[in-house]
């Protein structure tokens, strides 16, 4: 590796000299090459000389129409501390660096020919012709409109898309919504009919429950009383059955008869076989007195 | 005959200093052949810029070279020069055309394209190495302006600061300017030239003049000017000022 040293300094090349700068630290080791020093040229005198030969002094400001100023100041607070950290690669902060000043020239420059009495306006009947041809006009115009239009079709698109997320989402609400009411309505209907509720209002109808005769009678007696069936079976199963007395003969139970049927009295009756009425004849009978006799006849010869 | 007394020409002296507007020049019913014809002399400020190219140019440098044509109407146009020729050939070509002023366009490589530009008889002169060239025809540039209307010339604060930016900008001021009353310029100013310095290079950019209020459109075209030597001469001569930060795209 060469190591490229300015070496203004050490003019000779003498041994003794290049030890002493090794060890200072001045020259790295290995071989050192010195370099030419450029020189750009800058002849500030001359060059001055040159403007004032070439320069056309008699010129009045409306010859020459130079203005020279700093960009118009900025709106934005923020892009001014910026500008000077990103001002190389910044391409955006450039252009507007650049439309600033023209800004600023364009105002001074106006009130300047003003002054002058120049007129700067162009009047709207003056036809003449222009840089850029008609054609070419059209063709940028046509490629702005292009622009915008694409862009307002992408805000629309991205807009039905909020909306259908939207609608979606509030569809499903009313579905779950309509569910719900559909199950309270049944849940209600059915209370009613199980008779736990007296009123409901169903499709902005109001049902309500028409009470018997005897039902009015009864609450206003007062109190309900259930049906005989169930007031027996109540005595004697009720309490639990009651079973530890239920089969104690007292005095008046002996002397009972009222449970006393003759036909099912000695065993007779059904025998049985409960079928409603009686059928035929029941399988175990003993025949009477006279048919064994005429049995016991047979047999005997 | 009655001997009609001439009336004195007005010599440029007399433009200058008179206040009044000159009035137009009404010709009188009857002229003697040998009365010396009197001229508009509103037109003083004779600059003529001669705008040509070398050949090995690109498309691009050729669009550019045309629409500088375009803008400036008080340009010459001339057949592309061979590269053999030395450049102080240029000098006699702008010479025979009767222009004091020149652009010449160099392409290389066909790729770098320099750009000289000079005052021709006596120098200075100007060597620069253009970059990132947008020409007007580009559809992003929406502005126009009329063909020949004299553009406001606007510098950066930057030009004032050393003198071989002040060289560069009386230059600039000299060839880009459209003189006042060329007969082929439009009375209305409706455009702008910005020459500003960044990163030791020159950007131009050319804007439209929409509004009174400032509000501004690019018409184009666009260019920046890497500039690397400063001569004394035209196409030639001694070396004023040469760039440290100019690095040859050989390199």
């Amino acid at each position: 590796m060469v190591d490229t040293v300015m070496r203004s300094s050490l003019d000779s090349d003498s041994d003794e000299e290049i030890q002493e700068a090794l060890a200072a630290g001045t020259i790295k080791p290995g071989l050192v090459v010195e370099e030419q020093k450029k020189t750009f040229i800058n002849n500030r005198e001359g060059i001055k000389e040159k403007i004032k030969e070439f320069s056309l002094v008699n010129l009045k400001w409306i010859e020459r129409l130079d203005l020279s100023n700093k960009p118009a100041p900025e709106t934005n607070q923020i892009t001014a501390e910026d500008e000077n950290e990103q001002s190389q690669n910044d391409d955006f902060n450039r252009e507007m660096r650049f439309y600033r000043q023209a800004q600023a020239s364009v105002l001074l420059g106006l009130t300047k020919l003003a002054e002058l009495s120049v007129p700067t306006k162009r009047p709207e009947d003056y036809f003449a012709e222009m840089a850029k041809s008609d054609d070419h006009m059209k063709k940028v115009r046509s490629k702005l409109l292009e622009k915008k239009m694409s862009l307002e079709r992408s805000e629309k698109a991205k807009k039905l898309r909020e909306l259908r997320k939207y609608g979606k989402k509030v569809q499903q609400e009313v579905l779950q919504q309509r569910q719900k009411e559909k199950k309270e309505m049944l849940d209600s209907v059915k209370k009613f009919r199980k008779g736990q509720v007296d009123k409901i209002d169903i499709l902005d109808e109001t049902i309500e429950r028409q009470p018997k005769q005897k039902q009015a009678q009864q609450m206003k007696n007062g109190q309900f009383k259930p049906n005989k069936k169930r007031e027996f079976k109540n005595k004697k199963f009720g309490f639990g059955g009651q079973k530890k007395r239920s089969k104690y003969n007292t005095a008046e139970s002996a002397a009972d008869v009222s449970e006393f049927r003759a036909k099912n009295a000695h065993g007779k009756g059904t025998g049985g076989n409960f079928k409603g009425k009686k059928q035929g004849k029941p399988k175990n009978q003993r025949p009477g007195k006279s048919r064994r006799k005429t049995m016991k006849n047979k047999g005997r010869k | 005959m009655v001997k009609r007394k001439l009336k004195s020409q007005p010599t440029e002296a007399t433009n200058s200093k008179s206040k009044k507007q000159k009035k137009d020049i009404i010709l009188e019913p009857v002229i003697k052949s040998d009365a010396p014809v009197e001229r508009q002399t509103k037109w003083t400020n004779k600059q003529r810029s001669l705008i040509f190219s070398s050949r090995g140019i690109s498309y691009r440098t050729r669009h550019l070279m045309l629409d500088l044509r375009t803008l400036m109407p008080h340009s010459k146009a001339e057949p592309k020069m061979d590269r053999k020729d030395t450049l102080f050939v240029i000098n006699e070509v702008c010479e025979m055309k009767n222009c004091n002023k020149c652009l010449y366009f160099e392409g290389k490589k066909k790729q770098d394209v320099y750009l000289w530009a000079s005052n021709i008889p006596k120098g200075p002169s100007a060597k620069f190495l253009v970059e990132n060239i947008h020409t007007m025809s580009e559809l992003k540039l929406t502005g126009n302006c009329l063909r020949g209307s004299r553009p406001l010339l606007s510098f950066d604060k930057n030009f004032d600061s050393e003198p071989h930016w002040q060289l560069l900008k009386e230059l600039f001021i000299q060839i880009f300017g459209t003189p006042n009353h060329h007969p082929k310029s439009q009375p209305f100013t409706d455009h702008i030239f910005t020459f500003s310095i960044e990163d030791n290079r020159i950007w131009f950019r050319n804007y439209q003049i929409l509004e009174e209020d400032g509000s501004l459109a690019e018409i184009g075209p666009r260019f920046v000017l890497n500039p690397i030597r400063v001569f004394a001469g035209s196409f030639g001569g001694a070396t004023l000022y040469q760039n440290p930060h100019y690095i040859s795209p050989n390199d």
